[in-house]
């Protein structure tokens, strides 16, 4: 076949996931193409403009340490940072920034143009062309042939989009953007399991229009914490942000007008996520609520647009602009972009390698949400693991996975693979079994190595971090060593604040632990010399680290003891139907999840602990 | 699967034995044994055929032969059964044969982990069904049946979804800091889990009642030589068993009896008397003695109340001091030396005559004493298996961790690492509750999402 051009990696998509794979890509050496429908729009936030939150911010800091670029971008581009959880533990700390939608997009385009080996490239994908079940490149709509030893889709959204706004429906990718139809179709003649989802954003206000006094405002943090283990410090301007609610008669008007809603009409079959319901949904589902949240997000710096977040809505536009003015405070507010639902196919994730390459055409590999997730940061991820894996594939490498137990990364892909979805996924802390070893603040320490064997993160990132090993590593020596006596100065002030009775002597590494004990409390009582070189960073860091060891010793010995077969490898050679007295139901389940290993089938959805014995009994006596 | 085989009755001669197979060769082998090659027993009946070696004139047993069609079957595989009658030379012969038609003889719990892998009961089942087969009277038969049947589950279900509620508040409050949530109220999640904690100890504490119908209970008799242990013995048994003399030292070994006290299958242990020993034999008895005292759940302390108490008494108690015991004041028809009455401060204390049964009830009642009401008819629910007693103890253990560290103040993450894995123990019993589970109750219990 004759090509125009030919690359070792090729990304279709200019999304979150499409930049990380294409950057990660290229800076591994492999000669990388990124296909995007319009080179404007790279890095574009088609619903809120802010990255991270709780889980997420671990993301964005977990790409990061691997040595991508999502968190380097955002600290450039944030408008309103704030450290969520900051009254709770560690471990469920998490940072979250409103971007500038557009310098978010300016800024991510001229990292990707300043990339070596990368190459940006503007037109629509339409097939995928293989050769003996092996990717060897695409063909675009106005008939270029571009060749690629490796392929990632990362068509978020795009996938056969339809838009809902009331009941007229028409096919696009985002707003304003056409749908990619024919390399949906593609997919399918490939013989990949096809499905639908749906998703759905609000309506954006025109600033100008908003009476600002009736909302409550909410400050960016005055200590920002930034995303990316290599910034020093963030020079964005910050901004307020608005909280305001609906009220009764907001749903009162819906609830009449559901007929309107595509959404209770039938006329979407996609599912949509539960955790970012539409107002529709609320109003229905939460009727004895009589208010819901909004969060009014000023867009950026220069521009008037305001994202009414909390307000996702398919109704028809003219019904949402007549909503917005019930609400107090947007009585004569306009909308600039109405909301909307839309509709897009996925494919599978079962059908995926913990490489992310699909396992029916070697050299495929999906990201985003072809793989049935939403959200910037969980689409990121996959991209920076999925250009990873397409780069070290065009070289021959090895590929490179995570682990659940050491990432939140590794549990999103575990899942996928594994369980598939049945609405479009979402991180969460709580689907970590191991929530208190994986902190925001030592992805680094968890991930950096592997961004550097894998060759992603570069010397000066290194060599910061290994300094920063150290100066922990000294700080905990230093806990360890210095301790609190009753005939201390100090002793009396601390036995105020924490049950001391009886207590002679005590570390101030146990001493942190204790109920009252703030890194403030601990500062103080440290020796002066190491005061005045301590970063407060790295002692919250070691604080963290002393604080849940026992913890975490504890659980690990609690899901050793009752999960021990979750090792026990299953064949793939194993037929579940075969299983006498299994169920036709739980051998399907079986069958759709393709558990690896035990402990992977043990976390299908809906088996039975019969079904899970029977599968034991089965796997052991294998 | 290949066709295994084992003789399910216990060993010894009996009226009837039964002999069991499972695997695809169940039916062929059946066919051979009546010399039939087209015999085709309809599934579930009993029919009476004879059974040969290898020629039709050689009769080994004329026997009830049951064929199960498999999946409808304990295993869910092929299966036949056959009541033949109980002599040993019969059974012989007849497994001899069986394994030359190339089955193979059974492992132990082989036919109820075939059952389990063929989804024919889960874990907790089978698990009862050994206690059920092992039950030693008809209380402990019942409790396993319940068990059988999924009430432990059950028992647990509701404790468990309290729990499960707790955790999705706390996990709610964590992971959508900025929804507009109602506030927590820790005093109610505080009651809820002392309430849930309680629930677990009671269902834990029937660990002692149940372990005693499933397993019985040791009692051994034990007092100075000729105090009257074996007459106390045969007055609880019911039986002539034990020699009975008035010569000190006729009881020269153990003996062991199994009765039924309040449905608690009670195995009760005559002993040599403590004395220095005269000659061998009784060296070995009193050696047995100590063995049977270090073995028993509860000992009874026979005491002479006719006479002042001995050194040998003394040393009778000294060596009962760290078990359980009752004390059995015995020869109550005979006049009483009040001293020995007034020597037993702070232990528990009955007045029997083994002559005329005087006390023998309150001795028993005494002897249960201690190990909770076990009126198994009107109890609910016990736990008879200690692997879900070790279960339930560290779910409980758990709850009071996490109870601390809200007491202590301590953030949400901390205490969830302990609610979770109190969970985990009873998930392990009930079936596990994914993360999934958990997220789907936080989303239909509250509004979520900006």
């Amino acid at each position: 076949m004759v090509f125009d051009e030919e690359f070792n990696v090729l990304v279709i998509g200019g999304g979150h996931a499409g930049c990380e794979a294409a950057s990660a890509s290229a800076r591994l050496g492999a000669r990388t193409a990124l296909v995007t429908l319009n080179l404007d729009l790279i890095g574009q936030m088609s619903c809120n403009p802010a990255i991270g939150g709780i889980a997420k911010g671990h993301l964005v800091r977990e790409i990061d340490a691997l040595g991508g670029i999502m968190g380097r971008v955002i600290d450039r581009t944030g408008i309103q940072f704030r450290l969520l959880n900051r009254s709770r533990g560690p471990a469920v700390q998490s940072p979250r920034a409103q971007a500038d939608r557009a310098l978010y997009r300016l800024e991510m385009r001229t990292t990707l143009e300043n990339t070596p080996n990368l190459s940006l490239r503007q037109g629509m994908v339409v097939d995928l062309l293989t050769a003996n079940n092996r990717v060897s490149g695409v063909l675009m709509q106005d008939g270029r042939r571009i060749a690629a030893k490796a392929v990632v889709i990362a068509a978020g959204t795009f996938l056969n989009g339809l838009i809902h706004t009331g009941r007229r429906t028409y096919t696009a990718g985002r707003a304003g953007e056409p749908a990619s139809i024919e390399l949906a179709e593609a997919l399918k003649r490939l013989g990949f399991p096809v499905g639908r989802l749906k998703t759905g954003t609000p309506p954006r206000l025109d600033g100008r229009t908003i009476n600002w006094e009736a909302f409550q405002s909410q400050q960016a943090d005055e200590r920002p914490v930034a995303f990316s283990f290599a910034t020093d410090r963030i020079e964005q301007p910050q901004i307020d942000c608005y909280i305001g609610y609906t009220t009764g008669k907001v749903h009162e008007a819906i609830k009449r007008n559901l007929h309107e809603s595509p959404l209770y009409s039938g006329q979407i079959r996609g599912v949509g996520p539960r955790y970012c319901p539409s107002i529709e949904d609320k109003v229905v589902k939460f009727a004895d609520k009589d208010r819901h949240q909004l969060f009014l997000e000023p867009e950026g710096h220069d521009t008037n647009e305001v994202y009414l977040n909390g307000f996702s809505t398919s109704l028809p536009p003219g019904l949402q602009q007549d909503l917005v003015r019930m609400i107090p405070g947007l009585e004569g507010a306009s909308i600039i972009r109405p909301g909307y639902a839309i509709e897009y196919d996925y494919v599978d994730p079962r059908e995926l390698g913990p490489d992310l390459q699909v396992r029916r055409v070697t050299g495929l590999f999906h990201a985003g949400q072809i793989n049935g997730t939403t959200g910037y940061e969980e689409a990121a991820c996959q991209g920076l693991l999925a250009g990873i894996n397409a780069a070290l594939m065009a070289h021959g490498r090895a590929r490179f996975a995570l682990r659940r137990e050491e990432s939140y990364i590794g549990v999103l892909v575990d899942d996928l693979i594994n369980q598939g979805v049945d609405e479009p996924y979402r991180i969460f802390t709580s689907r970590a079994e191991y929530r208190l070893a994986l902190r925001h603040d030592n992805a680094d320490e968890r991930l950096s190595k592997y961004g550097r064997e894998v060759g992603l993160v570069g010397d000066s990132d290194w060599e910061r971090f290994n300094q920063r090993r150290d100066r922990i590593a000294k700080i905990k020596a230093t806990l360890n060593a210095n301790r609190i006596r009753s005939s201390d100065a100090a002793y009396t002030a601390l036995a105020e604040r924490t049950a001391l009775s009886g207590v002679e002597s005590i570390s101030l590494a146990d001493l942190a632990k204790r109920p009252g004990m703030t890194p403030d409390v601990i500062w103080r009582l440290l020796p002066k010399e190491t005061r005045s070189t301590l970063h407060l960073e790295d002692l919250e860091f070691a604080l963290a680290d002393n604080l849940y060891s026992g913890y975490i010793k504890s659980q690990e010995s609690v899901i050793n003891r009752l999960h021990a077969h979750d090792t026990l490898p299953i064949p793939n050679t194993l037929n579940f139907r075969a299983l006498n007295g299994l169920s036709h139901e739980m051998a399907e389940r079986l069958e759709r999840a393709k558990p690896l290993t035990f402990g992977a089938a043990r976390r299908i959805p809906g088996l039975t602990p019969a079904a899970l014995a029977t599968l034991l009994v089965s796997v052991s006596t294998h | 699967m290949d066709t295994i085989v084992a003789v399910s009755t216990p060993p010894g001669r009996s009226a009837i034995a039964v002999l069991r197979l499972s695997g695809s060769r169940s039916l062929a082998i059946l066919r051979a044994l009546v010399r039939e090659d087209k015999f085709a027993p309809a599934p579930n009946r009993v029919t009476l055929k004879k059974l040969f070696a290898v020629s039709d004139d050689d009769l080994i047993d004329e026997a009830l032969v049951t064929y199960f069609q498999s999946p409808h079957s304990f295993t869910g595989e092929d299966m036949v059964e056959i009541s033949c009658h109980g002599s040993p030379v019969i059974l012989r012969r007849l497994m001899d044969l069986v394994q030359a038609y190339e089955a193979r003889l059974a492992e132990p719990g082989e036919f109820t982990l075939r059952a389990c892998r063929n989804g024919k009961m889960n874990l907790s089942e089978a698990e009862a069904i050994r206690d059920l087969i092992n039950a030693q009277t008809q209380a402990a038969a019942r409790q396993a049946a319940r068990q059988l049947r999924g009430e432990l589950a059950e028992a647990l279900e509701s404790s468990k979804q309290e729990l499960i509620r707790v955790i999705v508040t706390l996990e709610s409050a964590l992971e959508f800091v900025e929804d507009d949530l109602p506030t927590i109220q820790i005093n109610e999640i505080e009651n809820t889990l002392q309430t849930l904690g309680a629930a677990l100890t009671r269902l834990s504490d029937t660990y002692k009642a149940g372990h005693l119908l499933r397993d019985g209970l040791r009692v051994a008799i034990i007092g100075r030589p000729n105090v009257g242990k074996s007459s106390l013995f045969n007055r609880l048994v019911r039986l002539e068993r034990a020699i009975v003399t008035d010569i000190a030292g006729t009881t020269r070994d153990s003996l062991t009896e199994t009765i039924s006290l309040a449905g608690v299958p009670v195995s009760v242990t005559d002993t040599a008397g403590f004395r220095e020993a005269c000659d061998k034999i009784e060296a070995i008895g009193i050696e047995r003695t100590r063995r049977a005292i270090a073995d028993a759940d509860m000992l009874v302390v026979v005491i002479d109340g006719s006479c002042s108490l001995q050194e040998e008494d003394t040393e009778v108690l000294r060596a009962a001091r760290d078990h359980s015991f009752v004390v059995a004041i015995n020869k109550a028809d005979l006049p009483q030396v009040p001293s020995v009455n007034n020597s037993f401060n702070g232990s528990s204390v009955v007045h029997v005559s083994a002559l005329t049964e005087e006390g023998i009830s309150d001795l028993m009642a005494a002897i249960l004493e201690p190990f909770g009401s076990v009126d198994s008819a009107a109890a609910g629910f016990l736990i008879t298996d200690s692997r879900h007693y070790d279960l339930l103890t560290r779910a409980k253990r758990s709850l009071d961790c996490a109870s601390r560290s809200i007491e202590q103040g301590a953030s949400e993450e901390l205490v969830l690492a302990d609610l979770h894995n109190a969970l985990r123990f009873l998930g392990a019993i009930t079936g596990e509750t994914t993360s999934e589970d958990i997220l789907s109750e936080i989303f239909s219990t509250f509004c979520i999402g900006k």
